[in-house]
């Protein structure tokens, strides 16, 4: 499904920090970062540890202190990179933004170009979201959003998509057929990068897991708490919390 | 004088009666405050968007500046106007001054600010992310543009409808820069202003019936695009 003559974009150097002088604070240090097609890589880290951060630098919204992009055909600045970065890295906020008017609309202004109707129809399809197609999209429940986010990606085709919290506030169906997709979209060669404080979300999918940690990298096996049933509180003293 | 209900009845009478001065001092109106909305509006609107979604340095102090220049009166922009466009002005040469064109720039003087004001407030009222996100999926930043303008369209209509009520019944500016010439620049404020003094009430009375219709469609209008944008984004 990627026609694009690029398979991996590597990242290098990348620090960012956000206020001034006495007030400033290093969220991103010297971090670097490799995205290659069809691998799915899960970045996990605490609230506030930069993961937005971290994910909105890659796909040229925010931009960096500084940072090197090597695309295997060339090395650019993040400045250079910004416009390859916008079209090829697409970010999926955790609750993606829907524009007033139908779902149809939503993906209609993914698409440019010819057949945008059979593209249109085949992605509600591909999203299971057929019987969605005239709703106003600003209704959906947050799982149905993200599905619409993941067929305008799917319409988009980017080389790679960043995903910030995507199943959070999902029940365990919508969570399964957001992963289906996602396995979906490894197959057809993208690269998947899933920020996540739940390890124990999409091991159907991942292949590696990084963790955030003061700003660097740090390379987790990826471990999981097999033992534990999906809808038991792992805090059995602290019921109701959450 | 005559007696109040004669005087209103004569007004209808004339309003009904297609008087043809009457008829024409409205369509002198319509006409100049239509020219000066669209020639406004286009500027206006893109000025709205950059200060709502472009960050530079002096964005802040532009704002500010706009917001000030909501709240100075016609009267200051005539004068303000007439200064640059009388013989001895800065502009005297362009011979401006007593023509509609002079009411045309008096009345994009005055509509500007509400204009970049209310649209940039509009294009304010959605998110960022609502920019992002149209910047994502569109190719270009032309329809990016278009589908943030069709999300706030109601804020940006309730920018027209404003502005458009602001200048069509103001006279300050349009007395001083038209010079209130019959079938020429007399519109419907400064013939109101001119038959009341002059004592002939009828044909006040008729134009002001238009005015407040005017303002009554413009308000009836206005509060069901607000309703309508408030149900839309629930
Ligand atoms: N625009 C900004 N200005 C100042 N500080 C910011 C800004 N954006 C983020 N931060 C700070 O950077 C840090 C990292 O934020 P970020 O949202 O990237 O964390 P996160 O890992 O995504 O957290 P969460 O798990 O809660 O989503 C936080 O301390 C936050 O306060
Ligand atoms: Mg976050």
């Amino acid at each position: 499904m990627n026609n694009s003559p690029i398979s991996q974009i590597q990242f290098s150097g990348i620090t960012k920090s956000f206020g001034k002088r006495k007030g400033k604070k290093l969220i991103i240090n010297d971090l670097d970062i490799t995205l290659t097609g069809g691998e799915c890589t899960l970045l996990t880290g605490k609230n506030g540890s930069g993961k937005s951060t971290l994910l909105r630098i890659l796909s040229g919204l925010i931009k960096p202190d500084s940072a090197t992009i090597n695309t295997g055909l060339q090395s650019l600045s993040w400045k250079q990179a910004r416009k390859l970065l916008r079209k090829q890295v697409m970010y999926l906020y955790q609750e993606p933004y829907m524009f007033d008017g139908s779902v149809r609309r939503n993906l209609l202004y993914a698409v440019s170009g010819a057949n945008a109707k059979q593209r249109i129809n085949r992605a509600l399809q591909w999203a299971d979201l057929e019987h969605r197609a005239e709703t106003e999209a600003k209704c959906l429940s947050g799982g149905e959003k993200q599905r619409v986010a993941l067929a305008q990606a799917w319409l988009k085709q980017p080389l790679v998509l960043l995903l910030d919290e995507p199943t959070s506030n999902m029940d365990d169906y919508s969570r399964h057929i957001t992963e289906d997709l996602l396995l979906s979209f490894k197959k057809s060669g993208t690269a998947l990068l899933v920020a996540s404080h739940d390890p124990n979300h999409f091991y159907r999918v991942t292949d590696n897991n990084l963790s955030l940690i003061h700003g660097e990298l740090i390379n987790k096996p990826i471990e999981l708490n097999t033992d534990l049933p999906n809808n038991v509180s792992p805090f059995p003293n602290k019921l109701g919390q959450h | 004088m005559e007696s109040l209900d004669a005087t209103i009845w004569k007004a209808i009478t004339l309003l009904f009666s297609g008087d043809k001065e009457l008829w024409n001092i409205i369509g002198i109106s319509f006409q100049i405050s239509t020219s000066a909305i669209l020639l406004a509006l286009l500027p206006a609107v893109l000025l709205g968007f950059v200060l709502a979604y472009a960050h530079f340095p002096g964005r802040r102090f532009l704002i500010s500046v706009f917001n000030t220049l909501l709240a100075v009166p016609a009267v200051v922009v005539g004068l303000t106007l007439y200064i640059l466009l009388s013989r001895q002005g800065p502009l005297g040469e362009w011979k401006l001054l007593f023509t509609q064109t002079a009411m045309i720039l008096g009345q994009i003087t005055l509509s500007f600010p509400i204009l970049v004001a209310m649209s940039h407030s509009a294009f304010q009222s959605a998110e960022i992310r609502a920019w992002d996100t149209a910047r994502t999926l569109a190719g270009s930043p032309i329809r990016s543009f278009f589908i943030i303008m069709r999300e706030v369209r109601f804020g940006l209509l309730s920018a027209l409808l404003a502005a458009y009520g602001r200048i069509i019944a103001e006279v300050g500016a349009s007395m001083m820069l038209g010079g209130n010439i019959l079938h020429y620049t007399r519109n419907i404020p400064t013939a109101i202003a001119l038959e009341t003094s002059k004592g002939d009430f009828a044909q006040g009375i008729a134009l002001g019936i238009i005015l407040v219709s005017m303002a009554f469609l413009l308000t009836i209008t206005l509060q069901t695009i607000q309703g309508r944008g408030a149900l839309a984004h629930e």
